[in-house]
């Protein structure tokens, strides 16, 4: 079973650069998932790993052997696309044979595969129908059997949820991964979205201008994020920035500055940042406390609700502050607490948000969803 | 091992891609591109010759007229075409009729005929050649006009096949904006759909001009039937004219000078056309809502729709079978075993011709198609063009120079290898262009997963791709297989000897037996029909597959 490491991968496309000194571990039978913006080079880095793509520099090793320069078919890397790209003159039968096929497996035995596999997405019932006759999630469904039959080890997913209904794509979520899990194999899984990342993937990398910043399990990219960007990629966050003032009780204070010469003094995690440096504070919405007038405890600095926007199980209340706009997820319950016009006094706990070295001149910019 | 595992082995290494293709480059470049203007060469090494007939006014005025004559009818046939082809272009994608689907037909049946057989058959038509008299029709008809009308029936589906081709890419919904932001149809046909039909106009006009100039055996016959083939040239028929009467050596010096002209001049019109149609916009800024609107409604558009109609049945349909007449009169009495060996001569060269077009072809398309962006890419998918649009017999007269200088062994056999050659270079444009669009129209990604599911690169072709583009392989076949059956310019400049059926005809018709030609000509025509009909067979099968 594989072990794959990509070493310092370079690839450039005239001026752009898709893979910038992109280096990253997978560990044997993990589901990892590359989360990143549009344009932020996942697919590139997916196509080096099979080889469609051969990069300008760097190096990609499967279990320690350099298979840079390794032919696509020897890779045993199977790649699952948006498209699916089902074969369209072969029935899902043929299509899921196809590698069994190409690889010249004894006969019985690739039946038994095939029909196993087939089973296994519960295609029985349209073995014999052409792709164009199938549902989107039945295409889906036959693409990955295609995929699972080829004897693989490594599975490569590039957006593989992404042209389905949004109903079907959540419940393809656990059944995908399950079936990745259940025969044992290495998925690295490129997709946009957060919350399919957070809730399929092992790890998660966060990839950004063709470099992987953050490596880690959902929890720790959730709760823990490497820069303001990920703050906010992962999970939307209030963001604030300002100067360290001091360090107490295990948290650190950070004075934010925002429009009009307003200050005021926020908590946030303990950092090495020294006492005068240049301080990003990223609080997740859901981590934001917005009190009404004679509400628990005071905030750090007070707002004006401007909007309350019902989502179902949850609200978001923005509020306009001296610092900005800032929003609060709530629980649906909190919908008849919060009305526009009213004055709310905005806080979080210390060990919910974090705090980045980032001089505010260049926030913006490591905000920049490309 | 078998061949197929071994090439497969093969495919897998980049090494090896790069051989292959390198090769199928370097046999188009010295088989097709270089032998194709060769004679372009002869005007620095054999400058005396071509000063001897500058030297020599008759001669130069005669060859100065012809080109004139070629380039003016090419340009004027191209126009009436733009003008009538748009609105049929129209009808055929954007209205449902009843019996559509047979005008779809009628509007293929030019392609299908030979072009020596419409010579006869307008000439039939519209004139009163000697031996039959058609009442009522006896025009006198000068022969510029006659050979006008001629070209207009062989370029005619060309052009309403690429217009059709980018009109039905063209959604109706920017017309339909358009009119509920109250534009008339007029209006909104003119400033919206018809600026993005530059890229069919573009294929359209290169396609008819490159027809119309290369066309040489209805030409000549038609003259030759009228009386004018030593009077009025074009420059293939002044090629075709010179070769016979004087023989190639004699009349080196002028077949040499228009060979090189009507290259040269071809050339550069095919680069302007690309330079001017890209810079040249239909005008859009003004708009005239109430005249829209006038022509929008009422008997307008139903007198424009009657027009396009009623010229595609008098003007291409009916003079083209008018050959049919024929069989109305007693049956000519034709010598079979000729025309059957005939017959067997351009089935071996179409034959020869197409299977080296597929096997050389496709590489060529799939790389074209797949590079694009690339620098080689480009250069390669302008130099596919140059073989189209060379006169073919031009194109015939500097490949057998070319070989001739190599080798001048004169047997019969290579004389006829030449002329498979000579028949290669100007279908290949056909076939490559066709899989070329084929490819394009597939996602890449059906190759790249077949790859990550283990299969070698040719395997991935012969497995993924090639099932899906095949009906459009066999389509670009036999289009090319009935274009090499019809030729009759590139055989004859190449050799004289090499009969092929509309050489044959051709033949006839020198010796004024115009009621054989007929009757082979119909022979002919029939063959072509059932090679057509299988076209649209494999196409509609091909369409309901996808």
């Amino acid at each position: 079973m594989p072990e794959i490491v990509l070493d310092g991968l370079v690839k450039r496309y005239g001026s752009c650069r898709a893979a910038d000194g992109l280096s990253l571990e997978i560990r044997d039978g993990e589901y990892l998932c590359i989360l990143g913006p549009t344009g932020s080079g996942k697919t590139t880095c997916l196509r080096m790993i099979c080889g469609l793509t051969r990069p300008d520099g760097g190096r990609v090793l499967f279990d320690g052997r350099d298979a840079t320069r390794d032919p696509v078919s020897a890779r045993s890397a199977t790649m699952l696309s948006q498209s699916y790209s089902l074969f369209p003159p072969k029935t899902v039968h043929e299509n899921v044979m196809f590698s069994p096929k190409i690889k010249e497996w004894p006969e019985e035995e690739a039946k038994q595969v095939v029909k196993s596999m087939i089973g296994m997405v519960h295609m029985e019932s349209k073995a014999e129908s052409y792709p164009r006759e199938l549902s989107g999630g039945q295409q889906q469904r036959t693409a990955l059997a295609r995929a699972l039959a080829s004897d693989s080890e490594i599975l490569l997913l590039d957006e593989p949820l992404r042209a389905l209904d949004a109903r079907l794509r959540l419940e393809l979520r656990k059944e995908l991964r399950s079936m990745v899990k259940e025969m044992g194999l290495t998925a690295i899984h490129v997709t946009h979205d957060q919350d399919e990342a957070l809730e399929m993937a092992d790890r998660i990398a966060v990839i950004r201008g063709g470099r992987i910043i953050q490596v880690g399990t959902p929890m720790d990219v959730f709760r823990d994020p490497a820069t303001p960007f990920v703050a906010n990629f992962v999970g939307r966050s209030n963001i604030f920035s300002g100067r360290k003032t001091g360090e107490s009780g295990g948290a650190s204070e950070i004075e934010v500055s925002g429009a009009g010469g307003a200050v005021a003094t926020v908590r946030a995690r303990a950092s090495d940042i020294p006492i005068g440096g240049a301080a990003a504070v990223a609080v997740k919405i859901g981590a934001t406390a917005m009190a009404g007038s004679g509400g628990d405890g005071p905030g750090y600095f007070p707002g004006k609700v401007a909007r309350v926007l019902y989502e179902g199980a949850t609200i978001t209340v923005e509020a306009d502050t001296p610092f900005g706009a800032v929003s609060a997820k709530l629980p649906d319950r909190m919908y008849e607490d919060y009305s526009e016009g009213m004055e709310v006094s905005i806080g979080w706990r210390p060990e919910d948000a974090s705090v980045f070295g980032t001089p505010p001149e260049r926030l913006e910019e490591e905000l920049r969803l490309d | 091992m078998s061949l197929f595992d071994r090439i497969n082995e093969a495919s897998d290494s980049g090494r090896h891609r790069k051989a292959w293709f390198g090769l199928v480059c370097i046999v188009f470049v010295s088989l097709i591109v270089v032998p194709s203007v060769f004679v372009v060469s002869k005007i620095f090494t054999d400058w005396a010759l071509v000063e001897g007939v500058l030297g020599d006014p008759g001669t130069a005025s005669v060859i100065q007229g012809a080109i004139a004559n070629s380039f003016s009818i090419a340009l004027i046939v191209t126009v009436l075409d733009i003008l009538v082809g748009i609105p049929m272009a129209w009808i055929m994608v954007r209205k449902q009729f009843r019996g559509k689907r047979y005008l779809d037909t009628a509007m293929d049946m030019p392609l299908a005929f030979p072009t020596a057989v419409l010579g006869i058959s307008v000439v039939m038509f519209w004139g009163a050649p000697e031996g039959i008299d058609v009442p009522g029709l006896g025009l006198s008809l000068s022969p510029y006009v006659m050979v006008l009308l001629l070209h207009l029936i062989f370029t005619y589906p060309y052009m309403v096949r690429s217009l059709s081709a980018i009109l039905e890419q063209i959604e109706p919904n920017y017309e339909t904006a358009a009119m509920t932001l109250s534009a008339s149809r007029f209006t909104a046909v003119r400033t919206i759909t018809l600026p993005l039909f530059r890229a069919g106009l573009v294929t359209g006009f290169i396609l008819c001009f490159a027809r119309s100039l290369s066309e040489t055996g209805g030409t000549y016959i038609a003259l030759k039937m009228l009386g004018f083939q030593s009077s009025f040239f074009t420059g293939p028929t002044f090629i075709n004219n010179a070769k016979s009467m004087l023989g190639a050596d004699a009349a080196m010096g002028p077949l040499i000078l228009i060979s090189v002209l009507m290259i040269v001049l071809a050339l550069a019109l095919l680069v302007a056309a690309r330079v001017l149609m890209a810079r040249f916009k239909i005008p859009v800024s003004r708009v005239w809502p109430r005249l829209g609107r006038r022509l929008s409604r009422g008997a307008v558009p139903k007198a424009k729709d009657a027009f396009s109609v009623a010229f595609l049945v008098a003007v291409i349909l009916i003079p083209s079978f008018y050959i049919f007449a024929f069989l109305t009169r007693p049956i000519a009495d034709i010598d079979y075993g000729a025309l059957a060996g005939a017959i067997g001569t351009s089935f071996l060269v179409a034959g020869a011709a197409v299977a080296f077009d597929i096997a050389f072809g496709i590489p060529m398309a799939l790389y074209i198609a797949r590079n694009r962006g690339a620098l080689a890419g480009k250069i390669l998918d302008e130099l596919v063009n140059v073989p189209l649009i060379i006169p073919t017999t031009a194109l015939g007269f500097s490949l057998a120079l070319f070989w001739t200088s190599i080798y001048d062994g004169g047997s019969s056999a290579v004389v006829l290898a030449m002329v498979i050659l000579g028949h290669i270079s100007f279908t290949y444009p056909l076939v490559v262009r066709n899989i070329i669009g084929a490819v394009e129209e597939v996602d890449a990604s059906y190759e790249e997963v077949a790859m990550t599911l283990g299969a070698k690169p040719f395997q991935a072709f012969t497995d993924v791709l090639a099932p899906i583009i095949k009906s459009s392989v066999i389509a670009g076949a036999i289009l090319a297989f009935t274009r090499s059956l019809g030729e009759t310019g590139a055989t004859s400049s190449i050799s004289t000897a090499v009969d092929t059926v509309p050489v044959y005809i051709m033949k006839l018709v020198n010796g004024r037996m115009y009621s054989e030609a007929a009757m082979c000509s119909i022979i002919l025509i029939m063959i072509c029909f059932v090679l057509i009909f299988a076209v649209r067979a494999v196409l509609g099968r091909g369409a309901r597959d996808a």
